[in-house]
């Protein structure tokens, strides 16, 4: 725990420079808190007060169906998200730094472009008649179309390409506030270079990895224009079919009931994710 | 900085303000509320003065919000016809007002006590010629996968049109559609479920068919004639075209409720109905206007083809909107 540095010069209990937090705090507080609350009312009063709109969720196949193929998606995206991310942190983690900010540069700015627009440019890529199908089967290497897009890989590719950046900045922050001598001493030891990954390099990094994953995973419960556009009607995730059951069939109170159960689901991973964090972090030394 | 704020001031201001020589209208962007505005608004604002606002696109949540929460800043919303009938049974839309709106020469399919006809369109079988061996020539050869491989794209969401061709593909006859055999429709879709690609948005189905990853589908006949316009090379099947239509509506509390009623005389006017139908290729509601149309915007039109044509029902789409929706979505997501 930090919290006693912070203390330092502090004014009533607060940490000091907490007031030029205020708009902050007052903004979080107008347009998060309170439509949250709105919410939880939403769903328990509309159309009339009780749980049945709860019950109404739970009941049906197809909500839970929808939930549970919405975490699937999110743990799917989270994990190739840390493989892939990974080594290319470490490398920009060991880089000479004028060259490193380079690499930086193009990742915050594929961040920096439309979301709309590269989901797009997926689809020209992925569908049966685009760029990479046409190339492999130019080449004579598959003589079908691949399966690439309207199924679970389509999503998986074009949300991991989005996520990438959330996950590789926190896991350089990291990978750079390693000693590299520990490295050298894992292998003065005798530590072979998969050990000293293994037994050193990634203990170390997990909080990286999991600030990352976690940001990743919460991120993409939540996603709703790339699942929609590049997953099956089998895909769906929870935020297409809320905004389906508000805006088309004008049910408030399921769409809120959904929307407030993910909601909760999400914090609750978010407290068990700082907890298992909290203890790795002590027991890392960091 | 001082310009931009103003100007934002100045938006705002517009926004909430109900002035009397102002009104928000309210459709689905695109190529569609481009025609609206060319068509309906702009020839209106000349002539009566009244600034009309565009905004959109289309939601029914938000007019649902707007109506529940008094503060109507739409005061003519383009919708689809089954939500209209819907909404005017929940209380969310004012009736028409027929001494302002001229009744007579409208298509009374499309216009009743809470809604005036916006245009009205077919569903229609389309393919890309480069992808398909031979011409489908009906809903059943959709569901023939031997005959015409490849993907077919359907409308994703759940609305009048899919079950109706799957039943009809099953051999229910035209006039023995209603009361809707979801049962079976399902059964007959489950049979292609894999083949099926969904289109959620009009762009969408043309990419899909222009680019020949869906060989064929059911289109909107104007997203069709935009294709054909642009040299696409897509054929298309009026057999059994399904039709359904837009129609406008003014929210209930809407602020500016009689330049309203004045705009909806203009849009369902025969030149306002016909202007909209040359530049759309969706058909006019208003029996008069293909009198002012040239020869060939008649020809592309869902009128041209009324033979076979079957009216998908919006009342009883309107009675059971939540609970095929239900059945669809749990059958969709599998």
């Amino acid at each position: 725990m930090q919290e006693s540095s912070f203390r330092r010069g502090s004014i009533a209990g607060l940490p000091a420079g907490s007031g030029s937090a205020l708009p902050a705090i007052i903004l979080v507080g107008l347009f998060f808190i309170v439509p949250v609350v709105a919410l939880l009312l939403r769903s328990v009063t509309d159309p009339e007060p009780g749980l049945q709109n709860y019950a109404a969720l739970f009941g049906s196949d197809t909500y839970v169906r929808v939930f549970l193929n919405t975490f699937l998606v999110a743990s799917v995206v989270t994990a190739v998200t840390i493989l892939v991310a990974f080594p290319v942190a470490w490398m920009l983690a060991i880089m000479p730094p004028a060259m490193g900010s380079i690499v930086f540069g193009i990742i915050i700015l594929s961040m920096w472009t439309n979301l709309l627009t590269r989901t797009y440019a997926w689809m020209v890529l992925l569908q049966r008649t685009g760029v990479i199908n046409r190339a492999l089967m130019g080449l004579g290497i598959i003589h079908e179309p691949l399966p690439l897009i309207n199924n679970l890989a389509g999503v998986t590719i074009g949300m991991v390409y989005i996520m990438l950046p959330f996950m590789i900045l926190p896991l350089v922050g990291t990978l750079r506030a390693i000693d590299p001598m520990t490295l050298r001493a894992a292998a003065l030891c005798g530590a072979s270079p998969f050990d000293a990954f293994r037994r050193v390099l990634l203990p170390l990094s997990l909080p990286g990895i999991a600030a990352g994953g976690l940001m990743v995973f919460v991120m993409s419960l939540g996603y709703f224009v790339t699942p929609a556009l590049l997953g099956g009607t089998s895909n769906m995730m929870l935020a297409e079919m809320i905004a389906q059951t508000v805006q088309s069939l004008l049910n408030w109170g399921l769409g809120s009931a959904a929307a407030f159960v993910l909601l909760v689901v999400t914090m609750a991973l978010y407290a068990i994710q700082l907890r298992l964090v909290g203890a790795r972090r002590a027991g890392g030394g960091l | 900085m001082k310009l931009i704020l103003t100007g934002i001031l100045a938006g705002l201001l517009a926004a909430t303000a109900a002035k009397a020589d102002e009104m928000a209208f309210t459709s689905w962007g695109g190529t569609t509320q481009e025609a609206q505005t060319k068509s309906w608004a702009a020839p209106f604002e000349a002539s009566s003065g009244i600034k009309v606002l565009q905004d959109g696109p289309t939601d029914y949540g938000k007019l649902k919000a707007m109506v529940d929460a008094k503060n109507v800043t739409w005061d003519v919303v383009d919708v689809e016809m089954d939500f209209a009938i819907k909404a005017a049974k929940d209380g969310l839309l004012e009736p028409i007002d027929y001494a302002v709106v001229p009744k007579a020469d409208l298509d009374p399919r499309f216009s009743n006590e809470h809604a005036v006809g916006s245009f009205y369109y077919s569903f229609v079988l389309a393919w890309n010629k480069g992808a398909v061996p031979g011409e489908p020539s009906g809903w059943a050869d959709m569901f023939d996968t031997k005959k015409f491989p490849g993907k077919r794209t359907f409308y994703k969401w759940s609305a009048p049109g899919v079950i109706e061709i799957a039943l009809l593909a099953d051999g229910v006859p035209a006039d023995k559609l209603y009361p809707l055999d979801l049962d079976r429709a399902f059964k007959k879709l489950d049979t292609i479920k894999s083949d099926i690609v969904w289109w959620g948005g009009g762009a969408e189905s043309q990419q899909l068919i222009a680019s020949g990853e869906a060989a064929f589908g059911q289109l909107w006949n104007g997203r069709v004639f935009a294709l054909q316009q642009d040299g696409t090379d897509v054929g298309v099947s009026w057999n059994q075209n399904l039709t359904a239509a837009d129609v406008l509506v003014v929210p209930k509390g809407a602020k500016n409720k009689d330049s309203a009623m004045k705009f909806l005389a203009a849009a369902t006017s025969p030149t306002g109905q016909a202007k909209f139908a040359e530049a759309s290729g969706y058909a006019p509601i208003n029996t008069k206007a293909k009198a002012e149309m040239p020869a060939d915007a008649v020809k592309a039109l869902p009128d041209a083809h009324v033979d076979g044509q079957i009216n998908l029902d919006m009342n009883y789409w309107a009675e059971h909107r939540d609970e095929i929706a239900t059945r669809w979505y749990a059958w969709q997501t599998k």
